[in-house]
């Protein structure tokens, strides 16, 4: 069970969380507008293990997208941010819950395309070849992946262009993340710190910073 | 019951395979002897619990077997699953060529536990070696004693034939196994072909590639690769001559042509169509039908058969030349016997005998099982052949393949490749990593929810 964490009431399609406000390393408040398009940023979310991609697609996100996934059906939101292009999922691979560690990534947004995906914007996972589309709720579009990835509901503030994050769209991935990964996570974390909740605000970090190489496949 | 003791131990000292209903013996045979049973009852029923649903056994804990056990539970949590597994201990057959250019060590094949797979997944693991079937009454026998099945699916994995490189003699063939095995079964090949090449001083290491439909159809070529990458790394004057019975590399070839000629020239020798037709082990020479090979060491991996357990159980196909198992190719189930299914390598389908194939088909099978549990049934959907080759240690840089295949026009058997199927043959370092990663994701897989 999570018994970490803030989780506060569940509603609707989410499990809903104490908003998290993103931030950049040095822990000044994000601005939207000021996110690349070439490569994803990484945060923790809802616990400190937990990776997410921040993912500025460089054009509009799809409308309301209704998914179907092993943690139960959702509808998809859609983008975020004044151009409705910034959208967010965990950053575990819902096939073999592969994810980026500090060590490396073969998990990453691929802005320029990549040979498996064979075109451009897709989230890939080398491990097993799967594709996911972003502009559409991480859909998958190939591979061995039956799910999407799960969800990160981001909320927007107009007033100082920031983003928060504050709920996912299921926590059964969550769930089998800590039993799959307990061992290293513990190692890496420390027992029981690795479900702890990241707080109130949480870094996001390119990949290419947050991990000392990145699979391009 | 006594009978059936002295017909297993007449069986054990003959060392004879059994071909089906050949050989019976009063008492032990069941009435339907056409149905080609052995028996090898120790006369006891198996200590276990008693089943809650449709009891599943499972034999075979490799790939196969242990993604079926997982994923029937899954489809249909009915079914109380057993994996009967004769190895007390795992260790993976995959990936354990990156053993021998030192970039994984045997914990990362090993770490893995049949009981966490089981508590995981909600089944029971029974180390024990089946020593008999009878199809009538619906008994497996093994080592530590009898189990009712309500389903039976046989997962064994290959056996090697030796007939392939023309060795019958069994003193010679011992002689190989025992000291150039193949490598492509059991750790402890692998941890005698990793000391291999640890203590290489110098000489020609034969890496032999057979005909056939053998196991791992590119691991023989990156087995060379692997290590040619130590020979390079310590600087030994040696080198690896990959005998090869096919006319080219099997896979992946401009890969592995490119890893030969850039990165090991000098180091790797590569002789196609070289199928061995005979050894003088004395002289340490290989005979093929052209030339004789000195070698000072080897790995001879000398063709592949389904499991001999399939034989002994008397599920062989009379007409498969590698005594693959006599089944329906979309539903699994040996030929008139809806409750016993025969899955993983010793399969008698054209796919790649590989780890994520298994994988991927046994997900199907389960399917397939737990539809069939219910009386109802579902369309044949093809495994996924995800192969990555590791050819470069230091910088790791791998290539790789993604497979799919398709049936016959009459839709009855599996004919090819399908024609998605890609290869991707530019060696990188992100298809190193995701060598590694593969791997790792397929121990979450097998031993994990």
């Amino acid at each position: 069970m999570l018994a970490a964490g803030r989780r506060v009431a569940h509603a609707g399609d989410f499990s809903n969380f104490s908003k998290v406000r993103l931030t950049d390393a040095q822990g000044a408040p994000l601005k939207a507008s000021a996110l690349t398009s070439e490569e994803a940023y990484v945060f923790h979310f809802p616990f400190r293990s937990i990776p997410c991609f921040l993912i500025n697609l460089g054009k509009r996100a799809s409308g309301p997208q209704a998914m179907t996934s092993e943690g139960g059906d959702f509808t998809w939101p859609g983008g975020v941010g004044k151009d409705g292009n910034i959208v967010s999922y965990m950053a575990v691979c819902s096939h073999q819950l592969s994810f980026p560690g500090k060590e490396g990534s073969v998990i990453r947004y691929a802005s320029k395309g990549s040979e498996i995906a064979g075109k451009n914007g897709m989230i890939v996972c080398c491990a097993h070849a799967s594709v996911f589309d972003p502009a559409i709720g991480a859909k998958r579009v190939h591979g061995e992946a039956t799910d999407p990835l799960v969800t990160v509901r981001l909320e927007y503030d107009a007033k100082d262009d920031g983003l928060y994050a504050t709920g996912l769209s299921g926590l059964h991935l969550v769930e089998r993340f800590f039993n799959v990964h307990k061992r290293s996570l513990i190692a890496e974390y420390g027992p029981g710190v690795y479900r702890e909740s990241v707080g109130e605000s949480s870094p996001a970090v390119p990949l290419s910073k947050y991990a000392a190489s990145v699979s391009n496949c | 019951m006594s009978d059936c003791l002295n017909r297993r131990d007449f069986l054990k000292m003959s060392g004879a395979a059994v071909v089906g209903s050949a050989v019976t013996v009063a008492g032990c045979a069941t009435a339907g002897g056409s149905t080609g049973t052995a028996t090898g009852s120790i006369g006891l029923k198996a200590a276990l619990p008693k089943a809650k649903g449709p009891r599943l056994v499972i034999v075979g804990g490799g790939t196969s077997g242990l993604t079926i056990a997982k994923y029937a539970k899954r489809e249909y949590p009915k079914f109380d699953v057993v994996l009967v597994e004769k190895r007390d201990m795992y260790s993976s057959c995959f990936s354990s060529n990156l053993l021998y250019a030192g970039i994984i060590n045997l914990e990362f094949l090993a770490d893995h536990s049949f009981l966490d797979a089981a508590r995981n997944n909600h089944y029971i693991f029974f180390n024990a070696t089946v020593t008999g079937l009878d199809r009538n009454s619906r008994t497996l026998a093994t080592s530590e004693g009898d189990i009712d099945y309500d389903f039976l699916v046989i997962a064994p994995g290959i056996s090697y034939d030796y007939g392939r490189i023309g060795i019958s003699d069994a003193e010679a063939i011992n002689t190989l196994r025992t000291n150039y095995p193949g490598g492509f079964i059991s750790p402890t090949e692998h941890v005698t072909i990793r000391r291999k090449v640890q203590e290489m001083e110098g000489g020609v290491f034969v890496q032999y590639v057979p005909s056939g439909n053998y196991r791992c159809l590119p691991g023989p070529y990156e087995r060379a690769c692997m290590i040619a990458a130590h020979i390079k790394k310590h600087k030994i004057k040696g080198k690896v001559l990959v005998l090869d019975a096919n006319p080219e590399i099997t896979i992946k070839k401009d890969g592995f042509h490119a890893a030969f000629n850039e990165l090991y020239k000098g180091i790797i020798e590569y002789k196609p169509g070289s199928a061995i037709t005979g050894v003088d082990l004395g002289k340490k020479i290989l005979k093929t039908e052209f030339d004789n090979y000195h070698f000072d060491d080897a790995a001879i991996y000398p063709g592949v058969r389904a499991s001999t357990l399939i034989e002994y159980l008397g599920l062989v196909d009379p007409k498969s030349p590698q005594k693959e198992a006599m089944i329906d190719q979309l539903k699994y189930h040996v030929i008139g016997d809806e409750r016993v299914f025969v899955s993983g390598d010793s399969r008698p389908h054209p796919y790649s005998k590989s780890a994520n194939t298994s994988n991927t088909e046994g997900k199907y099978v389960a399917k397939l099982l737990a539809a069939h549990a219910q009386g109802k049934d579902i369309s044949w959907y093809s495994p996924r052949t995800i192969c990555y080759s590791m050819v470069s240690a230091e910088p790791m840089e791998a290539i790789s393949v993604d497979a799919g295949y398709v049936l016959n026009k009459a839709g009855t058997a599996v004919a090819g490749f399908s024609p998605d199927t890609k290869l991707f043959e530019k060696r990188d370092a992100a298809k190193g990593k995701g060598t590694l990663e593969w791997a790792r994701g397929m121990y979450r897989e097998l031993f994990e929810a």
